[in-house]
């Protein structure tokens, strides 16, 4: 046969194409659940991290299955908030069926917009709240996770990921245990502006909000400012709320 | 016959290894070096990718159109790229260094040791000897990536696989992990050293 004619071409090359793109449908399908799975238990250990069931070197030792019951452990209850802190909805946190809010690209934009029913908040054992943040790195999305003390102004912990940082400098965010550390023990000014400060010499004034950038990530760490400024904006009232309930309580 | 078999796997891991001799693969093994269980991960790709997508397009040689070779063969390249990563992602243990190693595994497609080798050998040969060659081209890639994590790791964080191997009273006496070593350029100076090395116990590669 001629290999070389055009009806040979156009017939060949349609047929690999097909062929290739239903061995990749099916392997995508089989192989989802999995990735799925793996998703979700890395979800829970950045947000376990954050609120620090246990250290993060710990969390990340576990195998999937260990996640899960830990995290159905030690959550008290998960919600979902409007913007004025009123409940809209509850999420499952039993281990069978953990439900989380994955789509946080959604929400960040549905708060710029000023209509966001479905902020979601993990309620761990203890009083700690864990709320999640999202917005714009330098190359792609970033986001990660705050905890909140019981006063729901002093933060306990926090977890960053990113997907395309540069490795070296904005991947710091993620992979510097110090970074971390510096959030904890800060506190959010719910009544000031800006509420939280990541900028160069921030930490020089003394204030409890603010949190030194990391040298070379200008750009990561502008966007990282601005996700936490815009998350903790949009939970203000409910965490202003969880701070007096606590106060009723006491 | 069965030394023409030895020379194909021998051939690139030693007097024609992919990145010291043909220097091909520079980027990704500048960019996932950083620490060892990453760079095995990496390496062990690579030779799926290359052993697989020789061995198919070696399959399919007479029957490839030439004119859309190229892209018939892209396409087999970016299949076998795509199923790896997509096998890395649902493993438990593996899916925490597909998400380190991020983008590079999606660009083993662009590697240069996959179509080329694809491009010089596959297609003229058949296919045992076309995996073969793949997995060695692969394992000679890898090889070289596993000489420089292991340097990069040892020397920039004092740990191999995560573990700290440099002692802490060595610490104490002051010493501190290099931090250019971390750096790409560090790699690049890592390999032009390997390179040298290699060049001058073989003496076939010297220029005159």
């Amino acid at each position: 046969m001629n290999t070389n004619s055009n009806v040979y071409t156009v017939v060949y090359t349609t047929i690999v194409v097909v062929l290739v793109a239903a061995i990749l449908a099916f392997v995508s399908q089989k192989l989802g659940p999995a990735q799925q799975d793996n998703a979700k238990a890395e979800t829970l250990r950045q947000m376990m991290a954050a609120a620090k069931v246990e250290s993060t070197d710990a969390l990340y030792a576990k195998g999937n299955a260990e996640i899960l019951s830990l995290y159905s452990n030690s959550i008290d209850e998960a919600f979902t908030i409007d913007l004025d802190g009123n409940r809209t909805g509850e999420l499952a946190t039993d281990k069978e069926n953990i439900e989380l809010m994955n789509g946080l690209k959604a929400a960040n934009k549905a708060i710029k917009d000023g209509k966001c029913d479905n902020l979601p908040v993990y309620r761990f054992k203890g009083g700690i709240s864990v709320i999640p943040v999202y917005g714009a790195g330098l190359w792609g999305p970033i986001w990660g996770y705050v905890a909140f003390e019981p006063d729901g102004t002093n933060i306990k912990g926090v977890y960053f990921d990113h997907e395309s940082e540069t490795p070296g400098l904005g991947a710091k965010i993620k992979d510097e245990p110090w970074f971390r550390e510096k959030f904890s023990g800060k506190s959010v000014d719910f009544s000031g502006k800006p509420l939280f400060t990541l900028g160069k010499n921030a930490e020089a004034d003394g204030k409890s909000n603010a949190v030194d950038a990391i040298t070379g990530a200008t750009m990561t760490s502008k966007g990282l400012n601005a996700a936490l400024n815009v998350w903790f904006e949009a939970y203000s009232k409910y965490l202003g709320t969880a701070a007096e309930s606590t106060t009723e309580e006491e | 016959m069965a030394q023409k078999l030895k020379d194909t796997i021998l051939n690139p891991i030693f007097k024609g290894n992919p990145i010291t001799v043909l220097v091909l693969g520079i980027c990704s093994s500048l960019a996932v070096t950083v620490q060892l269980k990453g760079a095995i991960v990496m390496a062990l790709s690579v030779i799926v990718v290359t052993g697989l997508s020789s061995l198919v397009c070696s399959l399919l040689r007479n029957t490839i159109p030439n004119r859309v070779r190229i892209i018939v063969q892209l396409v087999v390249v970016a299949l076998m790229v795509i199923l790896v990563d997509q096998v890395l992602k649902a493993g438990e243990s593996t899916y925490a260094i597909d998400k380190q190693l991020s983008v590079y595994i999606g660009l083993i497609i662009t590697n240069c040791i996959v179509m080329g080798r694809i491009e010089a050998f596959a297609l003229g040969n058949k296919p045992i000897p076309s995996l073969l060659d793949g997995l060695a081209n692969g394992a000679g890639y890898g090889m070289i990536l596993i000489i420089v994590a292991f340097v990069r790791e040892l020397l920039g964080s004092g740990t191999l696989f995560g573990f700290q191997v440099i002692p802490q009273a060595l610490y104490n006496a002051g010493y501190v992990n290099n931090g250019l070593v971390i750096l790409p350029p560090f790699a690049l100076i890592l390999l032009g050293c390997i390179i040298w090395i290699h060049r001058s116990i073989d003496k076939d590669l010297q220029e005159k």
